[in-house]
């Protein structure tokens, strides 16, 4: 049987030797390898007949042989080249679109909410969530804001009673936290909030992400750094940053945090209001009036806080001039992002 | 605050500062400047002219026709209406191209048949005063074809900051000179270096407080024999550059002073001050109402304070004078108030009064209690020289609530520790002593005392802040707080949330976001019962609009709105869901009780976004939906094969969605809990909205989702010998579902039975009526062994017997079993 095989290689090889075009490959292909009737299909079926002592021997000669056969086909078969691929070449029109079943998209608000969440839990920071509609209490007294302060003016706040109403920031949550639990904490709390103010740049209904930080020894350049790397991440590049005293009720010292216009990189155009600069964020040191009405020694823990606009910072990624068309849902809108 | 460099220069020198300089150095310090806006730059092309001569127009009695030199050596002809146009005068010429500031746009034109090139202005049409009697009358020394701007010395630059409510001292030109001294080492000089304090001896008024928590301090003095008339030019501007509109001499210069010194001043005509005597009290019960001086009559509260006379009231106190009281043409005599209120009375009292003054903003966040006098000095000062008055030499200054200077203590190291940095004790002192405090020190901590203007320094936070903008912000450094590791938990309904919506996108969804609030008139639209518990909703109090005057109860009505919105603008196919919350109020004045629902909504096109050519023209149904519902609870194992979606077909008598068809809908359960619904929406609801197409919707309620288990993820075997398929065709009573056959079989419990599924249901021509073919198809296989023939056979023979029976089912014509 061995020389069979030895035999039986040789004629192959010289078989595949003659061969030109693809008819006379693609019947050497049925004589020799074709699964009905091929000659190395019949060896292997013959092998059953073989004496069991030599059968695994002579299939392992077999097998190679089989082996052999075929990588010379595959060679031969690339040899030929191009001339197999081509085949059919009129009859497909690849030019036709791509056959899918389309996907939907995440609102823009919720992809950028959802990617300045992920940045700060990368830092570390819990997310928690609250009630949208909230007791004065959270919203402004636990926040340094009592009854009549002028500092409720810069919020426009929508009442549902005297006591009760519509979050203007989703700063109650520090509040919440600080109130259940003991230092360390890390936090961001996002979520929707409402303003009675409706025009091109306002919408009533917004949406911000609050964080907030407490610790022993945590300071204003703590505060810095965490915007910073912060901003850095989101903006995906190093922009420059601008700290700015402000005022908030909850937090001393207050800044405000521009970075540098990503429309005019800072040589000052419509956005920006030609300063360069585009306010993205409020934030602060905990003042020590919120620590001490959750029962915290202001002397023994310090903290930071600070608060974003979802819709500025996706409106600065993507270069949306219009905030209402948020609240639109339309679809080519929506398909944009 | 707006304010001009001109004005800001009389308190300190701003050598070496340009304006946007100075707007970025006040930024920094935090008084954000909003805008710096040369003045005056649209009077560039307004030139000084002289009217050479005047002859009267041929078609109007009050026009002339004046020939004027421009001083370029041509003579123009400019058309005037003003009565004191006379030959020789200079005034002030607006040529073709300028725009003046009330937004005039002087071109050539034609007057009554006669041409005019161009407009001689009076002094409020050059935005220069309120002065419109005619057209400006200029010095005749006055070099022709000058612009005006620079002739009269107008080019200046206004600068306008929006203060924080904590700055009310830099409501004032002062205060915002002592932060430019700051700065630029120089303290900021005041117009009235001293005041002598008044003995009141020799008055001919009384002042009475008989609410001194509510005034700490009251002082006014008397001026005589004031001349009403136009205040000057140069003061006129400032207070247009400042905002503020001109009345007359006294008027201005009451609010000249004010923004000047921060301190509201008011002036009562003294001879409507009955018994010559001043009473700052509270109303009396009879006094209800009390009318303005813009002429409005407001309803008195009885904790309002108000300036009164022996027997009514002339003023609601730091926030409007009164009608009655109001200096007028005829005022000879003046009373003059400089005062100090209480900061949250005022702010009360203009609130419901609902008139935000410049003077009410500045008393409610507080105004300096020791620049009281130098005000009413200053005042007094310009009230004779420009209304011709006589300041009585005694004053009166009620002072009940004198308090000492405050002193705080500061340590140095809590500063460095809180802001990140270290400085010295000296710079600290450096730093505070540049804007007015005065510092000793005692054993390392520091004692501040806090100057009478800065009234929002109180604690030692207060200082640091102080400290810190001082510094610059930017010059604190950059560092990562030390904290140690921590793995928080995850919120589940976060994980949730996120996990839904990225499953509903790759579904084809996309997602919406609404407005929480919506019209209280889609809970009718949507035919809600009135007995529904959804009709329990959070009212808004203020809601901008009728349109967003609740917090929706359910999440229907804005994705039915984006998808009128969506048709309107020719889309084809509509797809979108929401997750958010919904609001129901179970107990008035407490918080309601906020879920998160999953929402989706389907109209139009099965395939919207897909490629045409492969997704012919087919309009989604309710399968659509059911389907991606049943695909969503499965890859979020809510449900599996062996625990799978059911979904329950609704009793009329419990059926509370009235916004649905009735016969389309169904429960959604999983695991025999509840957990929200899946229909089409009534065409009477949809046409409610503007809608004229199908709309299939599904509402789950994820407060409730969240209490179901997710089922496990678990392996088992794959099957190691080939499954046999078997095929059934059954004429079956059309009104018998579907679903019933196959639940017929799998209630057999055949262990060979490995699935079964429906692959045709028709009705048509060829069917009997009254009954439906269903085909279905089932799959067996055994765990241990190739199935034979012989064993199938007798299984399936079992299930085609068991549907025939149950379902009074026959073999359809020509099928085979």
């Amino acid at each position: 049987m061995e020389s069979e095989l030895q035999q039986l290689k040789e004629q192959a090889e010289e078989a595949l030797q003659n061969i030109n075009n693809d008819q006379e490959l693609e019947s050497f292909r049925i004589q020799y390898l074709g699964r009905k009737g091929g000659v190395i299909t019949g060896l292997m079926r013959r092998l059953s007949s073989v004496d069991k002592a030599d059968r695994p021997r002579f299939g392992a000669l077999a097998n190679s042989l089989k082996n052999e056969i075929e990588q010379l086909f595959e060679q031969k078969k690339n040899a030929l080249g191009a001339g197999l691929s081509t085949k059919g070449a009129s009859d497909i029109d690849t030019s036709l679109p791509g056959r899918f079943l389309p996907f939907g998209k995440l609102h823009p608000i919720t992809q950028v909410m959802e990617e300045i969440c992920s940045i700060f839990e990368s830092l570390g920071f819990a997310v928690a969530e609250g009630p949208d509609v909230e007791t004065d209490y959270y919203n402004f007294e636990a926040l340094n804001i009592p009854p009549h302060h002028p500092a409720r003016d810069m919020h426009d706040t929508f009442y549902v009673t005297d006591s009760i109403l519509l979050r203007t920031h989703t700063s109650p949550m520090q509040a919440r936290i600080m109130e259940k639990q003991d230092p360390p904490l890390r936090y961001i709390a996002p979520g929707k909030v409402y303003r009675c103010d409706s025009d091109i740049t306002h919408t009533p209904m917004f949406h911000q992400v609050e964080g907030f930080l407490v610790d022993k020894q945590v300071s204003f350049a703590d505060l810095k750094g965490v915007l910073t790397s912060f901003t850095h991440h989101m903006f995906e590049k190093e922009l420059a940053l601008r700290f700015r005293p402000s005022f908030f009720p909850f937090t001393e010292p207050s800044a405000e945090v521009d970075i540098a216009c990503v429309i005019c990189e800072g040589k000052g155009c419509r956005v920006c209001k030609k300063t360069g600069w585009l306010e993205i964020l409020g934030s602060g040191l905990i003042d020590p009036e919120v620590m001490r009405m959750v029962g915290y020694d202001p002397d023994v823990y310090s903290g930071f806080a600070f608060g974003l606009g979802v819709e500025r910072i996706a409106m600065l990624k993507y270069g949306i001039d219009d905030i209402r068309l948020y609240y639109e849902n339309d679809l080519r809108f929506l398909s944009q992002f | 605050m707006k304010f001009t460099l001109s004005w800001l220069s009389n308190f300190v020198s701003l050598e070496g500062i340009d304006a946007q300089l100075l707007a970025d150095k006040l930024t920094m310090l935090g008084l954000e400047v909003d805008a710096v806006e040369e003045l005056f730059t649209d009077l560039d092309h307004v030139i000084c002219a002289r009217i050479e001569k005047v002859t009267k127009h041929p078609n109007a009695d009050k026009l002339t026709i004046c020939e004027v030199n421009t001083g370029s050596g041509d003579t123009l002809q400019i058309i005037c209406g003003a009565p004191n146009v006379r030959e020789g005068m200079i005034s002030a010429l607006a040529l073709p191209g300028t725009v003046l500031p009330g937004g005039v746009k002087i071109k050539k034109s034609k007057v009554r048949g006669e041409v005019s090139h161009g407009m001689l202005c009076s002094s409020r049409e050059l935005g220069l005063s309120e002065e419109h009697a005619g057209i400006l009358d200029l010095n005749p020394d006055l070099t022709l074809g000058t612009p005006v701007n620079r002739a009269l010395g107008l080019r200046d630059t206004m600068i306008e900051v929006d203060l924080t409510p904590n700055r009310p001292d830099c409501a004032s030109v002062l205060g915002i000179a002592r932060e430019v001294g700051s700065f630029t080492h120089q303290s900021a000089r005041l117009p009235i270096k001293e005041v002598t304090s008044f003995s009141g001896d020799s008055v001919d008024f009384k002042i009475i407080v008989e609410n001194p928590e509510l005034c700490p301090r009251y002082a006014a003095r008397k001026i005589s024999g004031v001349h009403i008339g136009p205040s000057p030019d140069w003061m006129q501007r400032q207070l247009l550059a400042a905002g503020m509109r001109p009345i007359n001499n006294v008027v201005d210069i009451t609010n000249f002073v004010m923004l000047e010194l921060g301190q509201p001043l008011h002036a009562f005509d003294f001879n409507t001050i009955e018994g010559n005597t001043i009473v700052v009290r509270c109303p009396r019960d009879t006094e209800t109402h009390f009318t303005t001086l813009d002429n409005v009559e407001r309803v008195l509260e009885s904790d309002m304070l108000m300036i009164c006379n022996e027997h009514q009231p002339v003023a609601v106190a730091g926030v409007m004078g009164g009608l009655e009281s109001e200096v007028t043409d005829t005022t000879v005599d003046v009373l003059l108030e400089s005062a100090c209120f209480n900061p949250v009375s005022i702010r009360k009292t203009a609130r419901k009064l609902n008139i935000p003054s410049e003077a009410s903003y500045r008393f409610e966040r507080g105004v300096d209690p020791e620049i009281t006098l130098i005000a009413l000095e200053r005042a007094v000062q310009l009230l004779e020289k420009y209304a011709n008055g006589k300041g009585f030499p005694d004053a009166l200054d009620v002072y009940p609530g004198k308090k000492d200077m405050l002193t705080l203590s500061l340590r140095p190291e809590r500063v460095n520790n809180l802001l990140g940095i270290q400085l010295d004790h000296a710079e600290i002192i450096r730093l505070l002593e540049s804007i007015e405090f005065e510092v000793s020190e005692l054993d390392g901590v520091l004692n501040v005392q806090v100057p009478s203007f800065r009234v929002d320094i109180e604690r030692e936070i207060d200082l640091v802040e102080e400290i810190a903008r001082l510094v610059g912000f930017n010059e604190i450094p950059t560092t990562l707080p030390k904290i140690g590791m921590d793995s928080p938990k995850k919120d589940p309904m976060r994980v949730l949330r996120k996990e839904i919506a990225d499953i509903m996108t790759s579904m084809g969804f996309y997602e919406a976001i609404n407005y929480s609030f919506i019209s209280e008139k889609f809970l009718d639209s949507l035919c809600l019962a009135d007995n529904d518990p959804r009709r329990k909703t959070t009212d808004l109090l203020n809601p901008l609009s009728e349109d967003q005057g609740v917090m929706r109860p359910i999440m229907l009505p804005g994705l039915l709105e984006n998808i009128r919105h969506n048709l309107n603008r020719q889309q084809t196919g509509v797809k979108l869901f929401e997750i958010g919350k919904t609001f129901s109020q179970q107990v008035q004045g407490e918080l309601p009780k906020e879920n998160y629902h999953l929402a989706g909504v389907l109209c139009g096109d099965r395939y919207p976004f897909a490629e045409q050519m492969y997704h012919s023209d087919t309009l989604a149904d309710l399968f659509d939906l059911k389907g991606s519902v049943q695909q969503l609870l499965s890859v979020l194992r809510f449900s599996n094969e062996s625990s799978p979606t059911h979904w329950q077909v609704l009793a009329q008598e419990s059926f509370d969605a009235r916004y649905c068809e009735l016969a389309t809908t169904l429960e959604i359960v999983v695991q025999n809990i509840q957990i929200g619904l899946l229909g089409s929406i009534r065409s009477d609801v949809l046409a409610d909205f503007g809608i004229k197409q199908p709309v299939y919707f599904f509402d789950i309620d994820l407060n409730t989702l969240l209490t179901v288990n997710r089922l496990e993820k678990k392996f088992s075997s794959l099957p190691k010998y080939p499954a046999v398929k078997r095929d059934i065709a059954l004429l079956v009573p059309a009104d018998i579902p579907a679903g019933q056959l196959l639940a017929g079989i799998n209630d057999l419990k055949e262990k060979m039975v490995e699935s079964v599924c429906l692959f045709d249901v028709y009705k048509g021509q060829t069917i009997e009526k009254g009954y439906k073919s269903v085909a279905i198809s089932v799959t067996y296989r055994a765990e241990n062994k190739t199935l034979n023939d012989n064993a199938v056979d007798k299984i399936h023979k079992k299930i085609v017997d068991k549907l025939m029976s149950q379902f009074n089912a026959r073999y359809r014509e020509g099928s085979v079993v």
